[in-house]
């Protein structure tokens, strides 16, 4: 869970803004500014997702518990799939891997949702390497859908490079972090 | 946490004559400065960090060639030391407290034996002491009739990685020197200040199945959820006025930068190639700036939003991948090497619009997250050399770089 430590970063500020008066008459104008923004738009609680699952935890039954094993090992048998530096095209080496997924996807999995991840090595830490975590998992959702498995079905993030499995400073660990994992959702 | 500071000196290359990239001042013309220490303060320790913070300032607002002595003096002594007859001008300051335990720095400009500058300081807390001495910089900067130094005042926020999908929002000075964490444990990415005032945040939450940009009041502790999209959700740019955003969203899998209204919440796709577009920067009213790899490798373009037209911006660099824009001026990371590799540079560098100028800003290791200051007059950056990380800062009108180590953590982004 998130931790807003905002009263003392409320405190710490306010103290910095007292250095010039200038910045405390910033301070009143933007406080009615935001007060005003706050009527208008609409509060949701960060925890919601979270929430849904802690229910379905406590109502869990002998089924569901049963179902979360049979997720727990469908998604081990899913292959993550690697990648060329700075390329988000699938390789040849990885077609094999790719329907193996498939097959999972079809088989095993195939009562739950699919999240892929798209991850990236540490060279670049920017916009452009999430999105080409993205573009990754994108490949392999087309490659899945090719397959036969329902696009419906699979959603998509990307990490960047915030997500390595490996953190030596080698080509064989940066070849590791470029990656695609499988995520299964109820 | 303690937070050792030095200062590095790194030159940079000169390869344009357009006005407001020229160099203004050469080292050697700089006038002398000395500080003499004149603390009734006893916290040694204290007392040796504010020293060298404001040595670091005064390095920083690049008006004098600072002598790096520490030195005591009495603050109300008629002459100078010694040491300090042939410096042109002396910083002497006082740190004490007063019975109501708080932190007072009086400071005196001195030249020529005479006192032409008295200011006094108070906060209430020591903690933000570096503050004071940011403060007092920008003082003697005014007093000395530069160009202002606002953007030394201006507070940073920036995503840590501290694990595996976990990382912290931190708000800090421009030296990273204070560190105030505001959001942790979680996975948060890619704060941007919503507004001028630098009192509310965006950033991307990374903790659900779908990514969500937030909204965060420091004012009033106030969270709201904008939107969320699937593949990814970044915060990319504010305008002048705050109330549009540049985002770079994927809500079919696809990274375009998109338009988004405040007030309307509505949205509108800016960019349609097939691949890879993001990190859209606005560039006056008119026109955006943004990262593409519609060439089949990254490289910054731009759009006029008027007439659709796409234009190539920049033709030196193998891969660029990522930009900031502050007028007519684009400062861009560009890898300057052909390894995969090893021994990869990737350096800063300045274009304008309208010339056919680029100013390499940085020369070794790999230099990213360049970030305008809002008046142009600085770039923040993060520097990696030799296992070493740094932030940087880029006086671009005194062909200056000054470079602050970080302690511990991996910056993910940052904002200014």
């Amino acid at each position: 869970m998130k931790k807003l430590m905002l009263s003392s970063a409320v405190v710490a500020l306010l103290v910095l803004s007292g250095c010039s008066s200038k910045d405390v008459a910033v301070d009143e104008t933007a406080n009615s500014k935001a007060q005003e923004v706050q009527e208008v738009a609409p509060v949701q609680t960060e925890t919601l997702t979270a929430t849904e699952s802690n229910v379905m935890q406590e109502n869990a039954t002998n089924s569901s518990d049963s179902n979360e094993l049979n997720m727990a090992n469908a998604e081990k048998e899913m292959l993550s799939i690697y990648f060329d530096f700075d390329k988000f095209q699938i390789r040849p080496d990885m077609k094999e891997k790719v329907s193996t997924d498939a097959a999972v996807a079809k088989g095993a999995a195939s009562a739950f949702v699919i999240k892929l991840e798209g991850n990236c090595d540490e060279w670049g830490s920017d916009e452009y390497n999430f999105a080409l975590g993205l573009k990754r998992a994108e490949s392999v959702k087309k490659a899945l859908v090719a397959e036969g498995v329902d696009a419906n079905r699979i959603t998509m993030v990307s990490y960047g490079e915030s997500n390595p499995t490996c953190s030596d400073k080698t080509q064989e660990c940066w070849s590791k972090n470029r990656r695609v994992d499988f995520k299964l959702l109820p | 946490m303690k937070f050792l500071m030095s200062i590095l000196f790194v030159a940079t290359f000169l390869f344009s004559s357009d006005a407001t990239i020229e160099v203004v001042k050469k080292v050697d013309s700089l006038p002398t400065l000395a500080l003499e220490d004149a603390s009734i303060h006893t916290d040694n320790l204290l007392k040796m960090k504010f020293f060298k913070m404001l040595v670091a300032d005064m390095n920083v607002i690049s008006l004098f060639n600072v002598d790096r002595h520490y030195r005591n003096n009495e603050f109300d002594s008629f002459k100078v030391l010694n040491e300090n007859n042939s410096m042109n001008y002396v910083l002497r300051y006082n740190i004490y407290e007063d019975d109501s335990k708080n932190l007072n720095v009086s400071v005196k400009l001195i030249q020529d034996n005479k006192t032409t500058m008295i200011k006094n300081y108070k906060i209430s807390n020591s903690a933000i002491y570096m503050f004071v001495s940011h403060a007092i910089a920008y003082d003697i900067n005014e007093f000395m009739g530069e160009k202002s130094v606002e953007w030394m005042k201006k507070k940073v926020i920036f995503s840590r990685i501290v694990g595996n999908q976990k990382s912290e929002l931190v708000i800090a000075d421009y030296t990273l020197s204070y560190q105030h964490t505001i959001i942790s444990g979680g996975f948060n990415v890619f704060p941007k200040w919503a507004d001028k005032n630098q009192q509310a945040f965006y950033y991307t939450s990374l903790d659900g199945n779908k990514p969500v940009l937030k909204y965060v009041d420091t004012q009033t502790g106030r969270v709201e959820t904008l939107l969320s999209s699937d593949g990814m959700l970044i915060c990319s740019d504010v305008s002048e006025d705050g109330k549009e955003l540049l985002l770079t969203m994927a809500p079919s899998g696809q990274p375009d930068v998109y338009l988004y209204n405040v007030l309307s919440k509505k949205y509108q796709r800016l960019t349609k190639y097939g691949g890879i577009d993001v990190n859209g920067q606005f560039m006056g009213k008119d026109k955006i700036v943004f990262i593409s790899e519609r060439l089949g490798y990254p490289n910054v373009f731009s759009k006029n939003l008027v007439t659709n037209e796409v234009e190539q911006m920049v033709y030196y660099g193998n891969s660029n991948s990522s930009c900031s824009v502050n007028g007519e001026y684009i400062v861009y990371k560009a890898r300057e090497s052909s390894n995969s590799f090893s021994n990869n540079t990737f350096n800063l560098h300045l274009i304008s619009t309208k010339t056919d100028f680029i100013r390499r800003l940085t020369a070794t290791g790999i230099n990213e997250f360049p970030r305008f200051s809002k008046d142009g007059d600085a770039i923040l950056f993060i520097k990696n050399y030799k296992s070493q990380s740094s932030i940087g800062i880029i006086r671009l009108n005194h062909n200056k770089n000054y470079l602050f180590p970080l302690s511990y953590g991996r910056v993910q982004s940052m904002d200014w």
